[in-house]
């Protein structure tokens, strides 16, 4: 029972880089990136004090709330529509994306034994998931929206992965200032697009 | 804090008067000009004797807990970094170019200059992913959508910093435990990745001749020569830091191949292309190769050749951005497709000249600046294995098939006279010195490389 609880958030956040690589709806992808961001906190818990587990997930709302007021700006909030029907390419990055959790889950342990036997499974499989979701996610898209998303799911992933290796207050700073220029990005080419839409 | 903080701060504040296009030009020609001039004159042990009195700067500086340190022997690279931003900002005020342009290249020149001094230097990879965000603005500038370039640009971008940190964590301790041989070779692996994802080495090109097509030449050329030159010191620091990098013997033949492949894709691709915005990506693509093989050599001299090219390469960019962005205005295209250029001899003689002139120099043609280094670097390859020189050699056919085409096509007589445009009186001057400084680089070798020949000499282990 214990150890389902514990790796809870490790699914909930596999499931919200799911659902942010599969559907695209603005409103729905901000809430699962956002519980991305916060079921990070858990699983950083185990490694590091309080006052360092929560960089990460503080800096994942500001980057939500950066990219929620340009999207708002730009008139982008929209109610969401959870009967919306899957399109093929939907379902292809949803099968692409649980094809790979799964190839991840079954090869994880011997990979852990060979690279990184220092990190625990959980900790890895959470990572991993993440860096790999978010490179389909790279790979998958155009839109500018979704390009800061998949880089911010497949930095999430690594910055994770590295806390379990190696822990520095510069990388840890550096690392907030890539995540918040990110967002910046991401809301300057939100921003850009609208511009030039036609009337 | 002289090199990096202060202008990181004055980058910022250029950005609060950027609305003031002239003021923000002169300014942003100046403060780097100020800089890269402080960096030769306290050269010295960081130490400068006026009239009797000394100022002695401090050589770190601490953030988190970590340090920024810069020795007397590294001014040299913060010179030619400021000096390279100011050469930029020179003539942006006679251009087109975005109104971020100097500042933002300002605050990237600051934070190249922290690339290479971040201790430790693994770091700087999160470094370089800041300064590929914060291109952004340059390269993809308000009023047009995001295109494919820019947002696979930044995809490999970062996609190439978690290599490069896990390299250093795999092979950690690697110094005590030399037998770790698989370790190794998987650290060899990352880093070679790491670099290739950044550097867009064939076949991870793919975004540079589509950036060069979506941004205005003059600003890619500054991010990308700023990118070329940080990452091949960068590398540097690399092989002088790890010594089982530097003797791994595989490494050698690894970079061969890349710079070889880099060459010939270059060249070949570039011969067939129809647009000179994209013909530029593949210049850089070429460039990176000859970085890349200069490195691979590794034999008695081959610093100082690295240092005797990289000045001309730089200046070779800077003139062919020039002259494109001139083109760019004058024929009001951003394409700049090879039928725009029909008889462009008869009507922008002075851009022409330029062009034609930057051409030749980039391909490393005889009578130009790039070519002393380009001679040396051939005649090295001739004592090289046959499908290397056979690479290296269908790359300078391809870009001289180039060369020929595009000639033609200048000096083609147009069919009817367009007399509506003129060029402006003013550009004589900046047309007529770039050409007279690539002369005297390939006339006078010793132009370019007599004030460069203590560049790299901070890399002890790699002048053994």
């Amino acid at each position: 029972m214990t150890e389902a609880l514990q790796s809870l958030p490790v699914y909930l956040a596999l499931l919200a880089a799911l659902l942010n690589l599969v559907r695209r709806q603005w409103t729905l992808n901000l809430i699962a990136l956002l519980v991305q961001f916060v079921c990070l906190f858990p699983v950083l818990l185990k490694i590091m004090p309080l006052q360092l587990a929560v960089i990460h997930p503080f800096t994942g709302l500001m980057v939500t709330l950066i990219l929620y007021l340009t999207l708002v700006g730009v008139g982008g909030i929209k109610s969401i529509n959870l009967r919306q029907s899957l399109t093929s390419g939907e379902i292809f990055r949803g099968l692409a994306g649980i094809f790979i959790i799964a190839t991840l889950r079954a090869s994880l342990p011997q990979f852990q034994q060979a690279v990184f036997p220092q990190v625990s499974s959980n900790h890895l499989f959470l990572s991993l998931g993440l860096i790999f979701v978010g490179l389909l996610q790279l790979g998958t898209i155009r839109e500018p929206f979704y390009l800061a998303i998949g880089v911010l799911t497949f930095l999430s992933g690594f910055e994770l992965l590295y806390s379990a290796l190696e822990f520095s207050y510069l990388l840890e700073a550096l690392f907030v200032a890539v995540n918040l220029l990110l967002a910046i990005v991401g809301a300057f080419f939100i921003v850009k697009n609208a511009e030039s839409e036609p009337a | 804090m002289v090199w990096i903080v202060l202008p990181a701060l004055l980058g910022i504040g250029l950005v609060l008067i950027q609305r003031l296009t002239k003021l923000s030009a002169v300014l942003g020609s100046l403060f780097p000009l100020v800089f890269s001039v402080l960096a030769l004159v306290f050269s010295n042990g960081l130490t400068l004797n006026l009239l009797g009195r000394f100022f002695t700067l401090t050589d770190s500086l601490a953030i988190f807990g970590r340090a920024i340190q810069i020795t007397a022997d590294q001014l040299g690279i913060i010179a030619l970094l400021y000096f390279l931003c100011f050469a930029w900002n020179l003539l942006s005020g006679l251009l087109k170019v975005g109104q971020w342009f100097n500042s933002l290249s300002l605050i990237i020149t600051a934070l190249w200059v922290s690339v290479q001094f971040i201790n430790p230097f693994l770091y700087s990879a999160v470094v370089i992913e800041l300064i590929a965000f914060i291109s952004v603005p340059l390269l993809s500038p308000r009023g047009t959508p995001a295109r494919s370039g820019v947002i696979r640009f930044l995809s490999m971008q970062t996609i190439a910093m978690p290599l490069i940190l896990l390299s250093g964590w795999m092979v950690s301790g690697i110094e005590t435990s030399p037998s770790a041989e698989a370790i190794i070779y998987r650290g060899a692996l990352l880093v070679i990745a790491g670099f290739s994802l950044w550097a867009g080495i064939f076949p991870l090109h793919s975004w540079l001749p589509m950036l060069t097509e979506e941004s205005h030449p003059w600003t890619i050329s500054f991010l990308q020569t700023m990118m070329q030159i940080g990452l091949a010191i960068f590398f540097l620091k690399f092989l002088n830091q790890y010594a089982w990098l530097r003797n791994l013997e595989e490494i050698k033949l690894v970079l061969k191949w890349i710079g070889g492949l880099c060459i010939v894709s270059a060249g070949v691709i570039a011969a067939f292309q129809k647009k000179l915005s994209r013909v530029f990506g593949y210049f850089y693509l070429s460039g990176t190769g000859y970085v890349v093989l200069t490195m691979a050599f590794q034999q008695q001299g081959w610093i100082e050749l690295l240092t005797l090219y990289l000045l001309p390469r730089a200046l070779a960019y800077w003139s062919l951005g020039y002259a494109l962005s001139l083109l760019r205005e004058a024929l009001d295209s951003e394409q700049l497709d090879f039928s725009e250029l029909t008889g462009l001899i008869w009507r922008y003689p002075l851009t022409s000249v330029l062009l034609l002139c930057s051409l030749f120099n980039v391909t490393g043609m005889p009578l130009f600046s790039l070519f002393p280094s380009h001679r040396i670097i051939w005649s090295i390859l001739a004592s090289e294995s046959l499908p290397i020189r056979l690479l290296i050699s269908l790359g300078l056919i391809g870009m001289i098939t180039l060369l020929l085409r595009t000639l033609g096509r200048v000096i083609q007589p147009p069919e009817e006279a367009n007399e509506d445009k003129k060029e402006r009186a003013i550009i004589v001057v900046p047309v007529v010195l770039i050409v007279l400084f690539m002369v005297l680089g390939g006339l006078i070798p010793q132009f370019f490389s007599a004030p460069l020949q203590n560049l790299l000499i901070s890399f002890q282990n790699l002048l053994r």
